[in-house]
């Protein structure tokens, strides 16, 4: 089947809406399909919104029997035979409206794009012959303000088959991109409180060198050197690989996602337990307490709990490790499964 | 800096000009730059739908990109401050081909604003850019003649020099490039009926269609030339056609009137190879130079057969043609560092 892979993107920026679509280009391609991949440009000004969903209605791209489409306003594309993988609102005009991340004033003029924002959304949405998400949250988004049923279709990682477990170390490992949301702040202010030897390992690139700075202030602070590694840079996928094979369990702790995140997926393939937060969003989807990780509240001691327990009930964090890895297969989290649904 | 190059994608077609852009990328990240691709879908059939596609150019947003280096109409209508546009072609039926009565664009009236829209947008883009260079002489002409602009003319480089080192003769003349009726490769093995027992050709390279193919093997098998020339017709790797070149004796390129100097006898002089070709190959000529860095014969298979003769006859000077070429390919300065350098001028 020729199948053309469409979403937005701004030059240079890179990141997980890139790697679901470049992911599946090479699924469907191991599959004998002919794909192409268009990426088109689009910045989320308000402003320049519209002039913008207009030069997308304007593509032909009648030599596909089929698309696929992801980042807004990526759905506004013609095809007789259109499938949403739909990933995100523009969401300052939906449920970041009412919230300090909306960026402009709620008047009349911004009431207005919002209603015709909407109202483009709702007629590209009832073209579409289906329509997926990415997690539970976007689905109900999708429903409440656009009164459109999805299914939820988990992005998987590529080549999960590349994870293993080797064994169980003394370190809990938070392998994400360094910033402010994601956290790490406070699995460095949770080892001020552990009670057992129990260690930690932060490892990624800093969105922000500031707030890198601020992570090595904090462990500077609390005197955690012998217990706290960072490593502030590009991980490759094979050291990433390395890394969750011995580890004691994951963290991620990123602060309302609307996705359960690569970080969690990739340590249940490698049969790691993880541990997150309740105030997490989409990791929860994947995480149950006591199940397949720990979901400690939001705050430096109960998550201390947690690593300690990981440390000192080993045979509870290998436990949970196996059911983090059955997990995947319960939520249908797999490339099999994706390739099925969307080119059923 | 961040350079964003921007072409046109015919959706599930990958051709010269996809292959130019990915190694121009590929090239700007060697030289130290970000580099991406930008790939809008442009469909010319029908004509009418030629201008929303014009005005879906206009109405992008770029955000996040220092530089712009635009090759295809209508890619290169996109807005963005600092453009250079390196023209591989405008949209030639507007223009030349509409001349010649090749086009797709409608009689009468409509067919005429749609040329006139045409027309008038591209003058616009050439006027908003910074420079304006074209892949070729023939580019830069009808670029002169049509639009009035000036133009400096950038030879897309050898993508590969690195694999184009010459070596040892294996004593053939390889006759390579896609095959096609053009590209005239039959010229070359009907010559071959002429030619003194020890010349022999190698004809390498992916055929247009199976009959291209099949009129090759014809002309062989009817005039019984099994034993001194070799078809080899497919897609060769890239491994597998410098090696073929690195082998040769000399290379053979007589294509009809080509517009450019042609990547075969570039690769073929980056590898000190001998040139041959015809007097009325174009652009090729631009390299094969008689007597200098190889033979131009007339189009005709018994003055063919003459210079692949001359090719074996004294492999002294055979080799020192093959020096001249790659002499005279080196004093163009076709290199990608120096392309690079003068698009971000």
């Amino acid at each position: 089947m020729r199948i053309a892979l469409c979403s937005t993107f701004v030059p240079f920026i890179y990141g997980g809406a890139r790697n679901i679509v470049e992911w599946l280009q090479v699924m469907l391609e191991r599959q004998g399909h002919t794909v192409e991949r268009v990426y088109l440009p689009e910045v989320d000004a308000p402003d320049l919104l519209f002039q913008q969903m207009a030069a997308l209605r304007w593509i032909d791209l009648s030599a596909a029997d089929r698309v696929i489409c992801f980042r807004p306003q990526a759905h506004l594309i013609r095809h007789p035979h259109k499938i949403l993988w739909f990933i995100h609102h523009i969401r300052s005009f939906y449920d970041l409206w009412d919230t300090p991340y909306r960026g402009f004033p709620d008047n009349a003029k911004y009431r207005g794009v919002r209603d015709a924002l909407r109202a483009a959304d709702n007629a590209a949405l009832a073209e579409a012959k289906q329509v997926f998400t990415n997690s539970r949250v976007v689905s109900e988004r999708l429903k409440k303000y656009n009164g459109v049923d999805s299914e939820i279709l988990y992005p998987p990682v590529f080549d999960s088959e590349r994870f293993e477990c080797r064994s169980f170390n003394d370190e809990v490992v938070y392998i994400c991109r360094m910033e402010h949301h994601k956290r790490q702040h406070l699995l460095i202010e949770a080892m001020s409180h552990v009670k057992t030897a129990v260690r930690i390992r932060l490892c990624g690139r800093s969105g922000d060198v500031s707030y890198a700075d601020h992570l090595r202030a904090l462990i500077q602070k609390h005197r955690l050197d012998d217990k706290v590694t960072i490593e502030d840079r590009w991980i490759s996928e094979e050291e990433k690989v390395e890394l969750l094979a011995d580890c004691l369990a994951a963290a991620y702790l990123p602060l309302d996602e609307d996705s359960y995140g690569y970080p969690s997926l990739e340590a249940s393939h490698a049969s790691k337990p993880i541990l997150t937060t309740l105030d997490s969003g989409g990791v929860m989807e994947l995480v149950s307490d006591g199940d397949n990780g720990y979901v400690a509240d939001p705050d430096p001691r109960s998550v201390a709990d947690a690593l300690d327990k990981f440390y000192m009930q080993r045979d509870e964090t290998r436990r949970m490790g196996v059911r983090a890895a059955a997990r995947l297969d319960e939520l249908k989290i797999s490339w099999t499964h994706v390739l099925e649904r969307l080119l059923a | 800096m961040k350079v964003l190059i921007v072409n046109n994608m015919a959706p599930f077609v990958w051709g010269g000009a996809e292959e130019l852009a990915a190694n121009l990328e590929r090239n700007l990240i060697l030289a130290g730059h970000q580099a991406e691709i930008l790939r809008v879908p442009f469909q010319w059939e029908p004509a009418e739908a030629i201008p929303t596609q014009m005005l879906m150019m206009r109405a992008f947003e770029l955000w996040n990109v220092d530089r712009v280096i635009a090759l295809k109409f209508p890619a290169y209508l996109i807005r963005h401050p600092h453009k250079t546009l390196w023209l591989v072609h405008q949209y030639r039926q507007a223009y030349d081909l509409f001349d010649a009565g090749q086009t797709n664009l409608p009689p009468g009236e409509q067919g005429e604003a749609l040329r006139s829209m045409i027309r008038e947008a591209d003058q616009q883009a050439f006027a908003e850019m910074r420079s304006i260079y074209t892949i070729s002489d023939v580019t830069k002409a009808r670029l002169a003649r049509y639009n009035g602009r000036e133009a400096n003319v950038l030879v897309p480089p050898v993508n590969d020099p690195e694999r184009f080192i010459g070596g040892e003769s294996q004593g053939y003349v390889l006759a390579a490039g896609r095959v096609n009726a053009m590209k005239r490769q039959h010229l070359l093995v009907e010559a071959m009926r002429y030619t003194s027992p020890k010349t022999k050709l190698l004809v390498a390279g992916p055929p247009d269609s199976a009959a291209d193919a099949d009129a090759l093997q014809r002309l062989v098998d009817q005039h019984d030339l099994g034993d001194r020339v070799k078809l080899d017709l497919r897609f060769l790797s890239r491994d597998e056609y410098a090696a073929y070149v690195n082998g040769a004796q000399a290379v053979a390129y007589v294509p009809y009137d080509e517009d450019a100097l042609a990547y075969v006898t570039m690769e073929a002089s980056q590898a000190g190879k001998a040139l041959i070709s015809a007097c009325d190959s174009g652009g090729v000529l631009g390299l094969a130079r008689h007597g200098e860095t190889g033979w131009v014969a007339m189009p005709h298979p018994e003055a063919l057969a003459g210079v692949l003769d001359q090719a074996f006859a004294d492999s002294r000077r055979t080799q020192a043609y093959g020096d001249g070429a790659r002499e005279r390919l080196h004093a163009m300065d076709i290199n990608w560092p120096s392309t690079v350098g003068m698009l971000l001028q």
